[in-house]
Parts: structure tokens; C-alpha cells; sequence
């Protein structure tokens, strides 16, 4: 679904993508993984298009994503969520996915008919965030939210836009442990129907969901495999994981 | 404080007084003073069109008298060419407000189109002055207009355009004209915030780095707010060309743009109904605040009394987060 040729993107002398390879499988959840400074972010960005690569190529669904300017990735199937949470502030947490959900039925230039009037928009809306536990917060002013609802707000908005590809960039960063199980739950449970790459720090959460794991070091993907054989390779054991042990889950 | 519940309620009333208006200045053998509420009426009109900007999508435009230039050029100079019976790049002038209102709002519009499909490629302060440049740049375009009269500027010698079964040279029909443009105008900016476009209007304000990834383009959302602010602003240029029945460079000169700002941050940004309160506190304090200062026997401050309404902005601004609005009014939250 998603095909990453040679990338490369330098900041001055400093290579924050060192000609990366990567796939992403129809269907499957891939984890980005790699110690802080990667390049993991710069390479989300990349995809999403709010940064442009010195070299190489992506391909996303066989186009040419290179080609196609960051606002059309969305409506293609190609969704991101932030690191640093990124959502209106000022806008109540309903409207905040209805923003989402205008963009995606093509009303971002309806001017007359109040916002409020659209049933169905709210409907679904409100359908998102039952989906992820925020329901009872729907009309408050996000600012409000604690940090962690916020993250979820994020992650609403992310499944507002009915993407066929999500790029989560830490989901979980910053949510309670409650929270943060229940989003693990929904990702689960949205295997098959959405392919996601996902970066994420805890390592119970990647080895829990991930169908693949690529590791990515100093900007280069150094290994890319199974979660089993990830946590056997030897190299990823010395740039990464440190030689902690980690509880096979899935077994 | 009042609830932001009896805001309907209210306007009502606020239209009420604006429609008795001219009748109780009549009564109260003061009608001179309704040429000073038509000028208030128009002025807020043009101070409505730059919250769009300002307060709801945080476009800060400091060049906004220049669609008030184009509007009332528009009407000035189509005057000049009906009275001199000549024409104008083979066009007639005419007098025909059914021509003049609706061609003055249409080329405000596309100067909007042009200046904003620029200026909008800038961000933050470089925005700033860029709209001011571009407002600059049409004063003095204004200013070389021999022909129509550079820097005096022009007289409408036939008098005031015409419209069907409205004589707006009776100053009381030309009031009741400004109104229903205002009204019509803030009835429409109303339904435009409320709406998803205003929503994402609001999204642009708040957090424009995010829109992109949700799929929507900024800019095209920015320039389309930007020609219907324009438009707005050419509408009450050309009603203040037939109010003074004078077109000048002046009023496309950059301390307009500046005292628009003033008057929809005095008002209370981004929320339609402060800009208009903020233009009668205005004009209110540039009509009688040199009187009353004469009459205290402040002389010299009353032949300088922006000396005087410098602090009285300054205090507002400071003690009044959202301007008079937000004094006035408690938000419903």
C-alpha cells in the first residue's frame, strides 16, 4: 500500500533520512520504531507531505505521492495524527471531528447553512467519539480537555477522515494507562479494515499490535521484520531495546 | 453583564432605535446630525467586513481603505464621465445605481482577488505590511488621477446616484438606504460565520499549520474571505462617495485602514456586533469629544483631541479583553 524508495531529507549536513526502503502491507499494522532524534517524525512528515524529501520516492495505493500537494493526500486515504497534539482549541471537541468530517464531504465552502443544522455530520460525529471514550465531552472547548483527552481528540479527528492508510505518530504519548488501553483496543480492532503505521515508544503497545516492526537509527532503517525476530536481532538489540527483555504477549 | 442569551432580543432593539433615529433627531430639531448617522451606518459597514478578516479568520489587514477607494472611485468616476457626458474607455458614465452599487462591490471584489491572491502567500507581520503596501500603492494611484482631481480629489457634481422609486438625494431616503445595506450586510456575515465555511474560518485562526492535514488548503478558504471582506468594504466606499458627494485619496490613506483596526478591536474582535459598537463609540468621541472638551475649557486638547482619545483607546484595549462587546456581554459558556 505504501512504498518508500531510497528516501532521503537533509537538514544542512544532517541526513535525518538516510536513504530509507520501507513498506507498509495492505491491511497490516506497522510499527516505526527507534531511539529519540531517528528521524521517525521526518519521515511521518515526509509522507504527509508537510515536508518535502531531497531525494527518493513514496508511493502510496501505486500514485505518485510526491506529486500531490499535502492538502489531497487526506481525501486519497492518506491520514496523519500528531506527536504534539495539534488540534483547534477553541473549537468545541464535536466540532473539531465536524471540521474533519466537512473536509471530507467536500462543505468546506457551504456559507449559508448554519454548521449546527447538519444532523448527520453531528450524528457521525458523535458516533467517532463514542469510539473513542469522549462522548461525554463532546461539547466542551478542547482547550478544556486534560492532556490525555486531547490525544484523543487527535485520534477521533484521524478516524473522521476514514483514511485507508494511517500514519499515528505516538498515539498513546501522554494518555492515563486506561485511556492508553482502551485507543490499543480500538487499533485492534480496526486491523485489517485500516493499514497503519504507527510510531510509538511503549513497547508493550508495539509488540501487542504490530503485524511488522521496522527499526530506524540515525535515520536509517536498519531492520524490518516480524515483532519476533525484531526482538532476537542482534543489531537492534545493541542500537535500541538495550538488551531489555520483552514479554512476548502475542505467544 | 448581559447574557449573551438576550443578543437577539437586543438587536432587535438596536434596530428599532437606528430605524427611529432620523424621526427623534427631526423631532428634536437637530437633523443635521443625521448626516452623522449615515456616516456612522456606512462606516460600519466597512468596520463589519474587516472583523471577517480580524477577529474570525485572524487575518490582520492593515490595508483595508483600499477597497473603500476602489468602491467609492468606482461611483466617482462613472459621475464625473455622466456630468461631462463623455466616456470612459468607450464606456458611458451614468448615475444608474442599479449599475454603479453593484459594479463598485464587483471591481472592490476582484482588487480583493488580486492584492489577497498575494498578500495571503505572506504570513504574521509580513502579511501586515504587504496589505498596507498594496494600500499604499492605491492611494497613490488615487493621487496621480489628474483627470480626477489627483490629491483634492473629486465633486459628484450631479448629485447622488439614483434608484428606482428612492430619491437618495433627501438625506433622510439616503439614510434609510445605508441602514438597510448595513443590516443586509450583518444579516449575511452572520449566516457566512456560522456556517462550516466560518468553522473553518475559525480552524484557519486557531491552528492553520493543522488544516492541510485534515484536507483542506488554507489559502483558498483565505482568499475567498478575502474578496468578501473587500466586496464589503467596496460597498461602503461607494455609499460614502454618495454620502459626501466627494471622492478623495483620503479616503483610501493608510490612517483609515488604521482607525478601521482600531474600531473593531475597540469594538470587540470576532464578533460582528463589537465593530458596529465600536464605530458609534468612535464617532461618537470624534464628534463631541472636542465639544465637550471646549466646553470644559480645554481648548487646546479640543483642536487635538486624538490626543485625548488615544488613552481612552489605550485603557480599553487594555481593561476590555474583547473590546466594548466583551464588556457589554457575558459569553454563554
Amino acid at each position: 500500500m505504501l512504498q518508500i524508495r531510497n528516501l532521503c531529507k537533509n537538514f544542512g549536513a544532517l541526513a535525518a533520512t538516510n536513504d530509507v526502503t520501507l513498506n507498509v502491507d495492505e491491511g497490516t499494522i506497522h510499527a516505526l520504531i527507534g531511539p529519540n532524534g531517528a528521524g521517525k517524525t521526518t519521515l511521518i512528515s515526509q509522507i504527509s507531505g508537510y515536508l518535502t524529501p531531497t531525494s527518493g520516492s513514496i508511493k502510496f495505493d501505486g500514485q505518485d505521492l510526491l506529486a500531490m500537494p499535502a492538502h489531497l493526500r487526506p481525501h486519497a486515504g492518506l491520514v496523519r495524527s500528531f506527536q504534539v497534539t495539534s488540534v483547534f482549541p477553541d473549537l468545541s471537541v464535536i466540532e473539531n471531528v465536524c471540521l474533519v468530517l466537512q473536509s471530507m464531504n467536500h462543505q468546506v465552502f457551504s456559507l449559508f447553512r448554519p454548521a449546527v443544522a447538519d444532523k448527520a455530520e453531528r450524528a457521525e460525529a458523535m458516533e467517532i467519539l463514542e469510539r473513542v471514550a469522549l462522548e461525554n465531552e463532546a461539547e466542551t472547548t478542547t482547550r478544556n480537555l486534560a492532556h490525555g483527552q486531547k490525544r484523543q481528540v487527535e485520534i477521533a479527528m484521524a478516524l473522521a477522515a476514514r483514511p485507508k492508510l494511517l500514519l499515528l505518530d505516538e498515539p498513546m504519548a501522554g494518555m492515563g494507562a486506561e485511556e492508553s488501553r482502551q485507543i490499543t483496543t480500538l487499533l485492534d480492532g480496526l486491523r485489517g479494515s485500516i493499514t497503519m503505521l504507527l510510531v510509538e515508544h511503549d513497547m508493550d503497545v508495539v509488540f501487542g499490535l504490530a503485524d511488522k516492526v521496522s527499526v530506524l537509527v540515525y535515520g536509517k532503517v536498519i531492520a524490518s521484520d516480524t515483532p519476533r525476530n525484531i526482538r532476537l536481532d542482534p543489531e537492534v538489540q545493541r542500537a535500541y531495546l538495550g538488551g531489555h527483555e520483552f514479554h512476548d504477549r502475542s505467544a | 453583564m448581559i447574557s449573551e442569551r438576550h443578543l437577539p432580543k437586543l438587536m432587535a432593539l438596536g434596530v428599532l432605535v437606528l430605524l427611529l433615529l432620523p424621526l427623534m433627531l427631526n423631532a428634536s430639531g437637530s437633523s443635521y446630525l443625521i448626516s452623522t448617522a449615515t456616516r456612522l451606518v456606512i462606516f460600519a459597514i466597512a468596520a463589519v467586513s474587516l472583523d471577517l478578516l480580524i477577529g474570525y479568520t485572524g487575518l490582520v489587514s492593515f490595508g483595508h481603505a483600499a477597497f473603500l477607494g476602489v468602491g467609492a472611485y468606482t461611483v466617482g468616476i462613472l459621475s464625473f464621465h455622466a456630468y461631462e457626458g463623455d466616456t470612459f474607455f468607450g464606456l458611458p458614465g451614468t448615475l444608474s445605481g442599479l449599475i454603479v452599487l453593484p459594479l463598485a462591490v464587483a471591481l472592490s471584489a476582484l482588487v480583493a482577488l488580486a492584492i489577497g491572491a498575494l498578500s495571503l502567500r505572506t504570513k504574521g507581520v509580513y502579511f501586515i505590511m504587504i496589505t498596507l503596501s498594496f494600500g499604499q500603492m492605491l492611494f497613490f494611484l488615487f493621487v496621480s488621477l489628474e483627470k480626477y482631481g489627483g490629491d483634492d480629489g473629486m465633486m459628484m457634481f450631479d448629485g447622488r446616484i439614483t434608484l428606482p422609486g428612492l430619491d437618495l438625494n433627501d438625506r433622510m431616503s439616503f439614510y434609510y438606504f445605508c441602514l438597510a445595506c448595513l443590516i443586509a450586510f450583518f444579516w449575511f456575515c452572520r449566516r457566512l460565520v456560522a456556517s462550516k465555511f466560518g468553522r473553518t474560518l475559525q480552524a484557519i485562526r486557531q491552528n492553520e499549520a493543522r488544516l492541510s492535514s485534515i484536507g483542506i488548503r488554507s489559502y483558498t478558504a483565505k482568499l475567498l474571505i478575502f474578496v468578501i471582506a473587500g466586496a464589503g468594504a467596496g460597498l461602503a466606499g461607494a455609499l460614502s462617495a454618495n454620502h459626501t458627494e466627494f471622492v478623495s485619496p483620503a479616503l483610501t490613506h493608510w490612517t483609515r485602514s488604521g482607525d478601521l483596526m482600531i474600531v473593531v478591536i475597540l469594538g470587540g474582535i470576532g464578533t460582528l456586533l463589537g465593530p458596529v459598537l465600536g464605530t458609534i463609540v468612535f464617532l461618537l468621541l470624534e464628534e463631541f469629544l472636542p465639544l465637550i472638551l471646549h466646553s470644559v475649557g480645554l481648548d487646546l486638547l479640543s483642536e487635538h483631541w486624538r490626543f485625548v482619545l488615544g488613552p481612552i483607546l489605550i485603557l480599553i484595549v487594555l481593561f476590555a479583553k474583547s473590546g466594548i462587546y466583551g464588556l457589554l456581554f457575558r459569553s454563554r459558556e
